[in-house]
């Protein structure tokens, strides 16, 4: 198993190039340079000219590219072209707001997901099972800034329970002052991707319902419970770990608008402003963790692949 | 006699979802006993599996179940959920067709086999392992405490199959209802699970319910048996009276469409036609349309007869039981003169095919850099010739590499070394234009004719499209030539425009060998063509494809390992394990004096439909499973398993050449006749 993982990250490097070499690409075929922006409407040519010196922005394309990379091989992502600040610092103050959002926002998606799913399951095409796939089609359905408005207006405005303003604050210094802040936007997003969760694993329940094993654990005289719950339902995980990963991949990558909603300082926030402000140094990094997050979390998976299904091995 | 411990009266399955309503099971009668074993036979669509669901209150809730069947002291068909899964697992076990399926992958063996007593409070769940290494070990399998904690992945077919007979048998049920327990096993395999399957018998006095499409199984096993055709039991009767005294026309039908491993017949008897669809069931007697005597007569048409005594014990629902002992007469001389093509005259030209010392190995990748560490050897060395016009029979155990050979020689597998010549051509290293080239006088016909065609195309374009591959559709003679081949195998041309989803088993196997007969091939290399047919379907087929041998003059490399088929229709039989082939023969010589001791023992499991075989047969029964390819033992690689294994077979390999006084080849120090030297 260690050998497997060292593989796969001797084989995340060339992944990591090639798509690094990508983001460089994709940003300077957008219109526009952050310069106009840097030196302010005013500037005269000579300003502008020694404002793209400083920057680097006059050095040919793939000069840029591999003194950028031999920095980012080492941490050093570069600095923000505005705030001056090294982009790493600013990644790694968002990063711990994203990813609390982020497991926050699964956890609730799995608390409101699997249950729906297993019932769902034991009684398909059921009333029970249709009125809960109305409610996953309905969570999918409702668009998250309008969920979060409505939930801002019960919880903060008319219950005043909880912030309507969401701040980071982290769980291990704080745990409840982290609920209040967290819990909002996290059950916005939960409660969406709880609809695919939902979906998925009844789906995949459903179709292992059918496997031979499952008539062998009813000849035994097991409890139906136990059937599903046990028998059908570890094997109906492994289709359902991949898309549990891939979702928290793009949550902990940041979600734009819950976060905007939630005025929440995550990972997404970051990269509009970012995009917004033309900060070339500051997209790059944004992009490459985000990248790098995807990667990791689906090394995740695959390890967690071994230990619910012995018949995979990784050597 | 004393109480069955199954009973059931006028049993009726009907599926009610969606649409008509299909009548599965109609009108079913039995009793099974303690120590008993009643064999229940049919082919698919026969409600012989139904039946077993049924008795287990497993069917699904589409299916709707009237009159009684008393089990133990339980009436299944108006029992509550609980108390039909209190009675699951306590007063009757089960046994699934395919040991790969019906285990959980990703349970423990050990958990498995012991969960249904845990959940019927037989045992705590702190002795659960305890329990399962002792029920490990009742069913023979070595090193019980290793294996218990072990996922069934790491366990053989055999053994797997043996895991879930211990699990039937945990509670100790009243009665074991097995359904094709062996059907998924090779036969050396099958002779070891039947035989633990009758020690545990034994042990517990069970009444056991075997259900199969092998007659071979039930002659073997059996006390009584059930036939059962279209929803009903047609004949039941001692199993001896059955085999020897038959009274009802299906089951005459069966035996005779059955080609035997200990005799030679020139033909066999196909029964007609198709089973029957049960939600188009024919009126009157079902079997009337296929029947040679009741197909033109009126009462049979319209008037279902009920299952009535012949002699004490054996009944029959047949309207002529009297006429039924004629058609056994009739087909005591062949139906046809033997085939007139002679092999021998071929035999003195060149081999159409040679191959020799073809190999096949598969490198095993490991480590951080997948690095090879090793080979699997799937071919090691095979050499074969087929003759024109000539049928050889390739037979082996799951695992020994024929499916690798039949398409490392059509170039579908690259080969790692040797030689094939195809016509005097040699084959393996041509470019892929020029193989494609070569093929045309090379056909493949692929096992399972429920995949092997594509079902968005209609089947007159998919026996149009190697034509149009190699654009010779016009110069063949277009459509009208599609119409020919479609006859050449017995189908109307008027289907010509309809989906495979639209024909049964046996109609697609038809398919496929019009489409590879479109090309005029000259060989064709079939694998497992009957495998998946029912037996008078099988029948059909075997004789199809003799009789367009002696019409095209084609040659045939049957794959297969139903030793059976393969004598029947075969004029050389290859051996193979492990990669190799380990005896090589004219037929009958094979058959009747086989000399290497794999061969031997390779004939002895398979099962004879003649009970009184039982007693006077030979068995000599292997030890163990097909060692790994990757990790074949040293010497010979059967000596692990081999009855004669001496010294030398453990470090020299023996090398394949001609046994004294024979026409047959084999690679064995220790060749000979059994009794020779055992």
């Amino acid at each position: 198993m260690t050998g497997y993982i060292i593989r796969r990250i001797l084989q995340l490097l060339p992944v990591l190039l090639i798509s690094s070499a990508g983001i460089w690409a994709m940003i300077y075929a957008v219109p526009g340079t952050p310069i106009g922006a840097l030196v302010g409407e005013n500037a005269t040519p000579e300003q502008v000219q020694a404002a793209i010196q400083r920057v680097g922005l006059d050095q040919p394309m793939l000069v840029q590219f591999w003194a950028w990379l031999k920095s980012a091989l080492v941490g050093d992502l570069g600095r923000s072209i505005f705030s001056r600040d090294p982009v790493f610092d600013l990644i790694m103050g968002r990063a711990p707001a994203t990813l609390q959002l982020g497991l926050g926002a699964t956890l609730v998606g799995l608390i409101l997901g699997i249950p729906v799913a297993v019932l769902s399951a034991l009684y398909p095409n059921s009333w029970l099972d249709r009125s809960l796939s109305g409610w996953s089609a309905l969570a999918l359905g409702v668009p998250t800034f309008w969920l979060g408005i409505l939930l801002i207006l019960l919880f903060s405005v008319e219950l005043r329970w909880l912030p309507s303003a969401s701040t980071y604050v982290s769980i291990f210094e704080s745990p409840w002052g982290a609920i209040r802040n967290t819990f909002l936007p996290a059950l916005t997003l939960g409660v969406y991707v709880s609809g695919i969760f939902a979906r998925f694993l009844r789906a995949s329940l459903l179709s292992e319902m059918k496997a031979d094993y499952v008539r062998t654990a009813r000849s035994k005289g097991l409890k139906e419970r136990d059937v599903v719950g046990r028998h059908v339902f570890r094997n109906a995980l492994l289709p359902f770990v991949t898309v549990v990963g891939l979702m928290m991949a793009a949550f902990i990558g940041g979600t734009v608008v819950t976060e905007a909603v939630f005025t929440y300082p995550g990972i997404g926030r970051l990269l509009i402003q970012a995009i917004t402000q033309r900060d070339y140094p500051l997209i790059q990094g944004v992009i490459l963790f985000i990248l790098v997050v995807h990667v990791v979390i689906n090394l995740m998976v695959d390890v967690l692949y071994a230990y619910i299904d012995p018949r995979i091995e990784y050597s | 006699m004393s109480e069955p411990v199954l009973s059931v009266r006028g049993l009726e399955v009907t599926f009610t979802g969606g649409g008509r309503p299909v009548p599965a099971v109609r009108g079913v009668d039995f009793d099974v006993y303690p120590n008993e074993v009643l064999g229940i036979v049919g082919e698919s669509g026969s409600g012989k599996s139904v039946t077993s669901l049924a008795v287990t209150g497993l069917l699904p809730e589409t299916a709707k179940v009237q009159g009684s069947i008393k089990l133990a002291d339980v009436e299944v068909t108006t029992a509550d959920r609980e108390v039909l899964r209190q009675m699951r697992g306590q007063d009757v076990g089960m046994i699934f067709q395919d040991p790969t399926t019906t285990l959980n992958p990703v349970f423990t063996i050990g958990r498995q086999v012991t969960e249904g007593q845990v959940a019927h409070g037989q045992i705590p769940a702190g002795n659960a392992r305890g329990r399962g290494i002792e029920l490990l070990r009742e069913v023979d399998i070595p090193d019980p405490t290793g294996r218990v904690v072990q996922y069934p992945h790491q366990f053989s077919g055999g053994m797997r199959q043996r895991a879930v007979i211990a699990m039937a048998m945990a509670g100790r049920p009243r009665l074991i209802i097995a359904d094709e327990p062996t059907t998924a096993l090779d036969v050396t395999v099958q002779a070891q699970v039947l035989s633990v399957l009758a020690k545990r018998q034994a042990d517990t006095g069970a009444a056991v319910i075997l259900i199969t499409h092998d007659l071979g199984v039930i002659a073997e096993v059996a006390h009584r048996v059930a036939v059962m055709y279209g929803g009903r039991i047609v004949e039941t009767g001692p199993v001896h009276e059955i085999f020897k005294r038959p009274q009802h026309p299906y089951t005459v039908g069966l035996l005779q469409s059955l080609p035997r491993i200990d005799a030679a017949e020139e033909r066999l008897v196909p029964i007609r036609g198709q089973p029957p669809n049960p939600a188009r069931l024919p009126t009157g007697c079902t079997f009337h349309p296929r029947c040679p005597i009741g197909r033109d007569r009126e009462r049979c048409r319209t008037e279902d007869p009920a299952l009535r005594e012949v002699v004490e014990g054996h009944r029959s629902a047949c309207h002529c039981v009297e006429e039924v002992a004629a058609l056994l007469a009739d087909t005591a001389t062949p139906a046809r003169a033997p085939a007139t093509v002679a092999p021998q005259a071929a035999a003195a030209q060149a081999p159409l095919l040679a191959v020799d010392k073809l190999k096949v190995h598969f490198p095993i990748k490991a480590g951080i850099l997948r690095r090879r560490v090793g080979w699997v050897r799937a071919v090691d060395g095979v050499s074969l010739t087929v003759n024109a016009g000539e049928t050889v029979g390739l037979v082996g155990e799951s695992g020994c590499g024929k499916t690798t050979t039949g398409r490392a020689i059509m170039g579908l597998i690259k080969a790692t070394g040797g030689s094939v010549r195809f016509d005097g051509q040699e084959v393996t290293r041509l470019s892929p234009g020029e193989l494609r080239k070569a093929r045309r006088n090379m056909q493949y016909i692929f096992q399972d004719p429920y995949s092997s065609l594509n079902p968005i195309k209609t089947v007159g374009d998919i026996v149009a499209e190697p034509l149009h591959i190699h654009g010779i559709y016009e110069e063949m003679g277009g459509a009208k030539r599609i119409a020919e081949l479609f006859e050449l195998v017995g189908l109307p041309r008027t289907v010509l425009g309809r989906y495979p989803r639209e024909f049964s088993g046996g109609q697609k196997q038809r398919i496929g060998i019009a489409r590879a007969l479109a090309l005029q091939p000259r060989l064709l290399i079939l694998d497992e063509p009957v495998a998946a047919l029912d037996v008078s379907i099988q029948a059909q087929i075997i004789n199809l494809l003799q009789d367009l041998q002696k019409e095209l003059g084609l040659a045939y490399l049957f794959i297969a390992h139903d030793l059976s088929v393969v004598r029947h229709i075969s004029d050389r039989v290859a051996v193979m394990y492990l990669g190799k082939i380990i005896e090589e023969s004219e037929k009958t010589t094979l058959y009747e004096t086989p000399v290497h001791p794999y061969t031997q023992s390779l004939l002895s499991a398979v099962p004879v439909p003649d009970p009184d075989a039982r007693h006077t047969r030979r068995r000599i029964v292997l030890e163990g499973d097909i060692p790994n390819p990757s990790k074949p033992p040293p010497g010979c690689y059967f000596h692990p398993r081999c009855f004669r294994a001496s010294d030398r077979c453990r470090v020299e390999e023996p090398a394949f050449t001609p046994y004294p006084g024979l026409p047959t080849r084999t690679a064995c120090h220790h060749a000979g006749p059994l009794g020779a030297s055992s």
